[in-house]
């Protein structure tokens, strides 16, 4: 009896909630310093590659790893974060592909995510103004979908300022989460107060958004234009063939 | 001619006379140089037209004048042997001196390196309980005899016991005394007996199996063909159907297993393109044949993406029905309007407009490809059949007339204009060429007031 009743209640709060998707805006990105007269023929240059809220928030509410790959020639190549922030600094010469793998906590997803980020040092265009104050930031914007968080998942991070959670539909509750770890103990994990945070880029949807409005609407306009004409040439042809008929008859 | 000899007929000419007498022509010229009639006949009897043989080839190799050579009989002792037996052979002499140097074939005695152990090595390292003293000097002994041919070592050894059971003793043995006898561990790690030691029970059951295998009859062969075919279809069923079916509890939480079970990728392989994940490697195939409700299926699957990557997937079953030419269009008209390709800032929003904007694109380019057929379909109507137009090939004269700069011009229309430009330079490719249907119409209603 006692077993059922834990079953049941172990099954509800580990249901996953259909379209409900969680999503974590993140950043993906490196900064790397040129070290100008402390450079070497091997180390260049001083880089940190990151994987970051887009807001700046701390991520270790969802994310539990982050394994960064590095290129075989450096020592340990593979690097594991257990920790936020989640970033890793490292002195080198060269350009790369890192890649980045977030595992994520139990209750999130059993399955690890795969990130590629491009290493980039040397800065394209203009490559002889390489300045030891300013680095060369590459950064990407994603997003991190879950598409059936479970519910424990979402009631944990309704109110978690990295996650973007979607509006419960009415007359649907969760129940109520009890936050487990003590606020003062854990450590700051979010990416507000870097100090390379002063290169980060703000991400914003938009302009974007204007964008890709402004060309819809160009779009649709073109789209009825073009079906006018069409209907127009249909009209047209259909005169021309009533018109064909009477000359043919009329030959006769 | 020798045969009728042989058989001892007469050689009567009078009945070939005639055929004779082209013959004599030809047989002037089978004056064979150096090589005997016979031989000469082997190669095809009459002289060829072409030389087929060079002819100087045949002889023997060009011989040094200057060196007088004879060929003598004489003794030799050959290096390999333990006794001291002379034999004797031919020795090429030149000019009065015998050859120097050793047996030619001497070099090729070897024999295999075989580890010998002292009585207290053995009573220290390699005391076995299933092997006595007596039977290991004594293999060590054949083996030594027979360079290591287990198969004729098992086969003259006292006791019987399998080739397996030979070849485990003989390596544990050679492996205790290298690692006794070797100054460090790290020196030795490299010696194949300690690197890859011998497995006995890997080895039986490998030698069993491959003799299963040998012996299989055609029936059991064709009926385990058969039975693998079955075992893969049953498989790929039911990838499908999971692939497909997308419901609640008990399938995502299977699916979640059944995915870990999949994911057998390591993760330390690349991948080229940035964004696709390592687990969905299996999935990804059969989502640009479905359609977006397949699409959106199997990305609930996955329980995780990324945002970036689940429009990927979304772009790419929209522009499943088109072509690569088609797509490379869209992708022009979105530069052209100043839209990346990939958004930078995908969220959720950005990336639905996205997905919406590519297929007004597509909408219209295919209104575009409707549009001329129906022009060019107008036009041959009027022309009779004189002309008898393909659709496909709208008439170039409408299209060099309108040189006139379209008034209707948004900003968009205008970067037609150059597009439509550039375009009409590739000849043959008129399909691509989008004439503009409102400048062909105006100098085709003046041909119609004509007509």
């Amino acid at each position: 009896m006692l077993r059922s009743s834990e079953d049941t209640e172990k099954k509800v709060t580990e249901k996953p909630l259909k379209d409900m998707e969680i999503s974590v805006p993140i950043v993906c990105g490196s900064a790397a310093f040129w070290l100008g007269k402390k450079a070497s023929e091997f180390q260049s240059h001083k880089w940190t590659v990151y994987v970051r809220g887009a807001t700046n928030e701390d991520l270790g509410a969802v994310v539990k790893r982050a394994v960064f790959q590095l290129h075989a020639s450096f020592n340990n190549p593979t690097r594991s974060l257990d920790t936020p922030p989640f970033e890793l600094s490292e002195s080198g010469w060269g350009e790369f592909e890192i890649a980045i793998t977030l595992h994520f906590h139990s209750d999130v997803c059993e399955k690890p995510l795969h990130l590629f980020h491009h290493l980039k040092l040397y800065p394209g265009d203009d490559s002889g103004s390489m300045s030891i104050k300013k680095p060369v930031v590459v950064e990407s914007y994603d997003e991190i979908v879950f598409a059936e968080p479970s519910e424990n998942f979402f009631a944990r991070v309704q109110n978690h300022p990295a996650v973007n959670v979607p509006r419960l539909p009415a007359g649907f509750t969760l129940p109520p989460h009890v936050p487990v770890e003590d606020v003062d103990k854990r450590k700051k994990g979010d990416t507000k107060e870097n100090p390379i945070s002063h290169w980060y880029t703000i991400f914003s949807e938009a302009d974007e958004l204007l964008n890709l409005a402004a060309a819809r609407q160009q779009v649709q306009a073109s789209i009825a234009r073009f079906r006018r004409q069409m209907s127009m040439i249909e009209g047209h042809n259909q005169i021309q063939n009533q018109n064909q008929q009477l000359k043919s008859s009329s030959d006769l | 001619m020798d045969a009728k000899d042989i058989l001892g007929l007469p050689k009567t000419t009078l009945s070939l006379s005639q055929d004779k007498k082209p013959r004599p022509q030809k047989e002037s010229q089978r004056k064979p140089d150096g090589i005997s009639r016979e031989v000469y006949a082997l190669t095809g009897g009459l002289a060829p037209l072409m030389p087929s043989i060079d002819i100087a080839q045949l002889k023997r190799r060009p011989q040094p004048e200057n060196e007088k050579i004879t060929w003598q009989w004489l003794p030799f002792s050959n290096s390999a042997r333990k006794d001291d037996l002379q034999l004797y052979h031919w020795v090429r002499v030149v000019n009065g001196v015998p050859p120097t140097g050793d047996y030619s074939f001497s070099k090729f005695n070897k024999s295999v390196d075989i580890i010998k152990y002292t009585e207290e090595e053995y009573e220290k390292h390699l005391n076995d309980p299933t092997w006595t003293k007596e039977e290991t000097d004594e293999l060590f002994d054949l083996c030594e005899r027979f360079d290591l041919r287990f198969v004729v070592v098992a086969d003259r050894f006292p006791s019987s016991r399998t080739v397996e059971e030979l070849k485990d003793r003989y390596y544990s043995v050679s492996r205790a005394m290298l690692n006794a006898r070797a100054p460090s561990p790290g020196e030795v790690a490299v010696n194949p007996l300690v690197k890859d030691p011998y497995n006995v029970v890997q080895e039986t059951e490998r030698k069993r199996a491959l003799s299963m295998v040998l012996s299989h009859t055609k029936q059991q062969d064709r009926k385990d063909t058969e039975v693998l075919a079955q075992a893969k279809r049953i498989t790929e069923s039911r990838k499908t159907v999971k692939g497909v079916v997308a419901t609640e509890l008990s399938i995502t939480a299977n699916a979640g297993a059944d995915e870990t079970d999949r994911t057998v990728v390591p993760a330390d392989t690349a991948s080229p393109s940035s964004s696709i994940q390592f687990a969905s490697a299996n999935v990804v195939p059969p989502i640009s044949t479905e359609d977006s409700a397949s699409t959106s299926a199997t990305l609930r699957m996955l329980q995780v993406y990324t945002r970036t990557y689940a429009l990927d997937q979304m772009v790419q079953a929209a522009s499943a029905s088109a072509g690569l030419r088609t797509i490379k269009r869209v992708e022009q008209t979105l530069q052209e309007l100043g839209v990346n390709l990939k958004p930078k800032v995908p969220t959720k929003a950005v990336c639905a407009e996205h997905l919406e904007l590519r297929k007004e694109i597509l909408t219209l380019l295919n209104l575009q490809k409707q549009l001329q057929y129906k022009e060019t379909e107008g036009s041959s109507h009027r022309e009779n059949s004189q002309y008898a137009e393909t659709p496909s090939t709208p008439p170039k004269r409408v299209l060099d007339q309108d040189r006139t700069f379209n008034p209707d011009s948004s900003g968009f229309g205008g970067e037609r204009v150059v597009k439509r430009d550039q375009k009409r330079k590739i000849p043959g490719r008129s399909s691509e060429a989008p004439s503009s249907p409102a400048q062909s119409k105006r100098p085709r209603k003046l041909k119609a007031s004509d007509g």
